[in-house]
């Protein structure tokens, strides 16, 4: 035993699985420490707010000002106006406002504005240009007047009179320290469609994930393998009702039954412990095969032979002279039926039937959200790619742990 | 004295274990088989008598290695050959191979004429499968098996009928050589008799010129070949004929080997090997003196100290031990 | 002869007693839901629905249709008469269009899709696997591994990565739906263009995650018949190496048949969720539509489909097998 466990921690694929398996599961734990947000919370008004850190405008106004001499101006023309633009800019330059194409070629974000400044003139023939282009011409100037303005911005505040009254003036070499400010906010991965922080609610679905995986594993494990031992150490009919039985479940896809089953329990009934019992409950059937056709290679062994002439009672020869064994099967199992689970639960979520909770998140639900308010389509990719990414990595630790075991168990498959 | 059709001159080769640790399973063998004769190769497992039969046929692959000596197949050195041509030139219609397990050699899901014509194709690819039919079932009549195998799936064949169809592929070539590891051992006595006596009808009809017996029954040798040799930690610690070996053995481990034996009559055999005391030693580092040393009741301190010369008596018999023909005899006649 | 008749006859007993015990699973389990299912359906299912004529009729299609007086027996008689004639009802979420012809128009889109995929997918599993085992190198320390990893990923996060990527960054291939949604299904160049458009991103997706995980046992089955007597054997005689590599991955390629049965109906389930992301309209889509819509006629014909579908796919296998594989044969003969 302790030498077996020797060799299993000496198993590069297992211990990098066990590894991260184990890391993601602490974090789980260890996250909830730091940030004691509800994850649930809806934080943000409105759908899918890009990862970053939000700092609250007000207090930007309010705090303590200091001038850096850092070209504010430059670094605006650059990040605000988009690549697209920039190439309209281009194309209308060079066919409307006089300018040359070597020129063109030549002039960087800053000379391209200066440029456009210099040249655009709305009222200028556009020959060739669709009405609606022409205006966003004219919308898209504005915007660079705006941008490339270095006027002060006068804040004023509404006085007794109804008045408005300058307050302060900042111009653009002004910047506030981000310490200075007390209200503000990261969002590592952005917010969800409900405007949730999507890092707090992906660790606490990865959780629950995880939970629906073990209990979904242990359920399937316990099934499998006490029908297992019974049908492959009895043998007779109770085998032969027990191999019916299974063979018949490995025919009729569980994915079918797993959807009638949640179906039918009817909305209300589906808690995620129901959820992990029913996708364990459905899936037994391959550890059950190899347990019984482990325990019937073992049956006949000496061993148990001659535990059954000192007349020990079938429980303990079960116990202690087959259990065992397949031990390693059932580890093995075990440990693809997490993997399984978590799989199962999400696809499930998918199709609308993963677990009905207010309370808590599931990473299969999270996806479904994305997938319904089509944060696919328009780029939100904070709000899926994580979730697939967390799923694949478990899937992925899982079946290195797998892997390695069974190299461990079976020497012959070792590079 | 006939022609010589096998000869081997201080071969030696090694495993390579997946630690990169070097096993010198085979270490300095020589050996000689005349035209009509067969040698029997005797020892206990893990004496190096199954690397001996596969690094007779000059190929070799992973984890199997070459490293000196040469094997000289009726008159021709193979040692130095490229494998590809050995593969060509010798396996098969030189040398051929009868493995130690036949439950498994023959591929389950192919057909047994199939596999005959590939046989036959590495060394005559224009012969028709008429042609190929033809001899085989020629050649299947001639040793007593069924038409019908050849149309059969190996398995669909029972474990004797295996092990015989196995020996008549082996042989539809006729090879010089005959190198058989422990072709009867798993079955059941009335099989084994079966392919005993097929052994030597091939050998009585000139299907094969000469055969090596590999087994860790010595008493079966006396029976079957002319010659024995017994093995021991990868070297050969006596050879001689059967008689002399089974009913003179010089050696210590050859007279363990016999042990309380009863003298086998024809038909009559003991297959349990008398138990000596200790394990053979570790062949990643071989001792540097007798090998047997260890477990040899009659060892001196002299026997693990120096290495030990192979004395060759004039009727052909070798020996490898420290003490004198006359000296053993006496220790012998004393116990 | 007589052996492979009585293992057929065996098979295609046993898929029967299969077929109706899934049957009777489908007709039961949603009969088991707590309270009453008829009105709680058939409300549900009604709340939905402005077209009062609608509510009327889907109200008494549904009495009519679970004979709610009925004992179980009846009702259960009642039903799968009607559902061998092709009649699974109305739907409640599509009304007026009955089940079947919703079932018929999406049946296709799914077969045509997952077939291939699974299939194309299988093939170059065991080609990976099998390459990986003989020829090691780049083959067995990367290409694998690489695939390996990727079928961890589960269908639907496949599904919206290849999505995200080749359909709206780099702007390959259409992102949903099975053809423009400007066309109407017909024979022309055009409509034919827009499906293969249509069909990639979700093909393929399908293709890559099923690589992976045939390509390790197909690995394994290598390495274990690449070891086998046999082999050592046919080297002996001075057989190539090619032939013997070829009697190895035949061998080796058999419990792969086998292997694909058994996980036809996971990959099936994963497939039909990559469906959803694709906005496909097979039978995925429509299951999930029917969840959404509470429409449980149209959901329990869907699955009804789909254990066919695996059923028979099985047995088709199986019959398969049984013709490739002369240790099935020889198993009948003891």
């Amino acid at each position: 035993m302790k030498n077996t466990l020797r060799n299993i921690f000496h198993s590069p694929k297992f211990v990098i699985g066990f590894v991260i398996f184990f890391g993601l599961l602490l974090f789980t734990f260890i996250y909830p420490w730091f940030v004691m947000a509800d994850p649930l919370e809806m934080v943000g008004q409105g759908n899918f707010f890009k990862p970053g850190t939000y700092v609250s405008v007000k207090d930007t106004v309010d705090s303590k000002y200091y001038t850096l001499n850092i070209q504010a101006k430059s670094a605006n023309l650059g990040d605000h106006i988009e690549d697209k633009d920039k190439a309209d800019m281009r194309d209308w330059l060079v066919n409307y406002g006089g300018v040359s194409q070597e020129e063109m070629d030549a002039a960087d974000d800053n000379t391209l504005v200066a440029l456009w400044l210099e040249h655009y003139d709305s009222k200028a023939k556009q020959k060739g240009l669709l009405a609606s282009k022409k205006k966003a011409f004219v919308r898209l100037d504005k915007e660079i007047q705006k941008l490339a303005s270095d006027a002060d911005m006068i804040i004023a505040q509404e006085n007794e009179d109804g008045e408005l009254e300058e307050t302060a003036s900042v111009d653009s070499q002004q910047y506030v320290n981000t310490r200075d400010i007390s209200n503000k906010r990261t969002f590592v991965l952005g917010t969800d469609n409900f405007g949730r922080d999507v890092l707090t609610e992906l660790v606490q679905a990865t959780k629950v994930s995880l939970k629906i995986g073990l209990i979904a594993g242990t359920v399937a494990t316990l099934i499998g393998l006490l029908l297992g031992l019974l049908s492959g150490y009895i043998g007779g009919v109770f085998d032969d009702v027990i191999i019916f039985i299974t063979n018949l479940f490995t025919v009729i896809p569980s994915f079918v039954l797993l959807i009638l089953i949640t179906y039918s329990v009817g909305q209300n009934a589906r808690g995620v412990t129901l959820i992990a019992t029913v996708i364990g409950a459905t899936s037994w059937t391959w550890t059950c095969r190899s347990v019984r056709s482990q325990v019937i290679s073992l049956r006949n062994r000496d061993h148990v032979n001659l535990s059954k002439l000192s007349g020990h009672s079938m429980m303990r020869i079960v116990l202690t002279d087959i259990l065992p064994y397949v031990a390693s099967y059932v580890v093995m199992a075990f440990i693809l039926q997490i993997s399984s689970g978590i799989l199962a639960e999400a696809q499930l979520s998918m199709l609308g039937l993963g677990p009905s909770t207010t309370t808590t998140a599931t990473l299969g639900q999270m996806m479904n959200w994305a997938t319904l308010y089509a944060a696919h389509l328009n780029g939100s990719w904070w709000a899926y790619f994580p979730v697939v990414f967390v799923i694949t990595i478990i899937a992925f630790s899982l079946n290195l742990m797998n892997t390695g075991l069974d190299q461990v168990f079976n020497p012959q498959l070792r590079d | 004295m006939g022609k010589v059709m096998l000869e081997v001159k201080n071969l030696k080769t090694k495993y390579v274990t997946r630690l990169r640790e070097d096993v010198y399973a085979v270490d300095g063998v020589s050996l000689k088989i005349e035209e009509g004769k067969s040698l029997g190769v005797a020892g206990e497992s893990g004496c190096g008598k199954s690397t001996l039969a596969l690094s007779l046929m000059g190929y070799y692959f992973p984890p199997l290695h070459y490293m000196s000596g040469d094997i000289i197949v009726d008159g021709k050195n193979i040692s130095g050959m490229k494998p590809d041509d050995v593969r060509r030139n010798v396996l098969g219609t030189e040398i051929a191979y009868i493995p130690q397990a036949a439950m498994n050699a023959l591929n389950p899901t192919q057909k047994i004429i199939r596999f005959i014509e590939d046989v036959i194709h590495v060394h005559d690819p224009g012969m028709s499968k008429k042609d190929v039919y033809d001899l085989a079932k020629e050649r299947f009549g001639i040793l007593g098996l069924p038409e019908e195998v050849l149309q059969k799936h190996a398995v669909e064949l029972s474990g004797g009928m295996k092990q015989r169809t196995v020996i008549a592929i082996s042989t539809i070539l006729s090879p010089k050589v005959l190198i058989a590891d422990e072709p009867s051992s798993a079955l059941d006595v009335t099989s084994q008799k079966m392919v005993i006596k097929m052994m030597r009808d091939l050998m009585d009809k000139g299907y094969i010129k000469s055969m090596i017996f590999i087994t860790h029954e010595l008493p079966l040798l006396y029976n079957v070949t002319d010659d024995i040799m017994v093995m021991y930690a990868g070297q050969i610690v006596e050879k001689g004929s059967a008689r002399e070996m089974v009913f003179d053995p010089l050696h210590p481990y050859t007279k363990g080997l016999m042990g309380s034996i009863i003298v086998p009559e024809e038909g009559v055999r003991e297959n349990k090997l008398t138990a000596i005391p200790g394990t053979p030693p570790n062949l990643k580092h071989p001792p540097k003196g007798c090998r047997f040393a260890d477990r040899c009741k009659y060892a001196t301190p002299t026997c693990s100290g120096m290495e030990v010369p192979t004395i060759e008596m004039p009727n052909g018999r070798e020996y490898r031990c420290l003490m004198s023909e006359r000296k053993i005899r006496e220790v012998y006649e004393n116990e | 002869m007589k052996g492979y008749k009585k293992y057929y006859g065996q098979k295609i007993a046993w898929y029967l007693i299969t077929f109706i015990i899934a049957v009777v699973l489908n007709f039961a389990l949603p009969r088991l839901m707590p309270g009453d299912p008829v009105s709680a359906i058939a409300g549900q299912a009604a709340s939905g629905m402005t077209d009062a004529q609608a509510i009327k009729k889907v109200y008494e299609e549904y009495v009519e249709r679970f004979g709610v007086n009925d004992p179980m027996i009846v009702q259960f008689g009642k039903w799968a008469k009607a559902a061998m004639h092709g009649d699974f009802g109305v739907s409640f979420s599509q009304y007026p269009r009955t089940v079947s012809d919703i079932i018929a128009s999406s049946f296709g889109w799914t077969l045509a899709l997952q077939l291939p995929a699974i299939l194309l997918g299988w093939l170059l599993g065991n080609i990976l696997g099998a390459v990986a085992a003989y020829m090691k190198g780049v083959f067995d320390k990367v290409i694998l591994p690489v695939f390996l990893f990727i079928s961890n990923m589960p269908g639907f996060g496949m599904a919206v990565i290849m999505l995200t990527v080749f359909g709206i960054q780099l702007g390959w291939a259409p992102t949903s739906g099975a053809y423009g949604f400007d066309l109407i299904p017909n024979m022309s160049w055009t409509f034919i263009r827009s499906v293969i458009s249509h069909y990639q991103l979700p093909f393929w997706s399908i293709v890559l995650i099923t690589i992976g995980g045939q390509a390790i046992g197909m690995r394994s089955m290598s390495i274990y018949e690449l070891n086998a007597d046999y082999v050592k054997y046919s080297r002996f005689l001075g057989i190539k190496d090619r032939k013997i590599v070829g009697y190895v991955f035949r061998n080796a390629m058999l419990p792969q048949v086998t292997g694909l049965a058994m996980s036809l109906g996971t990959m099936m389930g994963g497939a039909l969720v990559s469906e959803i992301i694709f906005s496909y309209p097979g039978l995925g889509t429509t299951m999930m539509n029917a969840i959404k819509g509470n429409d449980y006629p149209l959901l329990s014909a869907c699955t009804l489909v789909i254990t066919i579908m695996v059923l028979l796919a099985n047995l088709f296998v199986e019959i398969i097998y049984g013709i490739i594989d002369p240790r099935i044969k020889a198993a009948q003969q003891d």
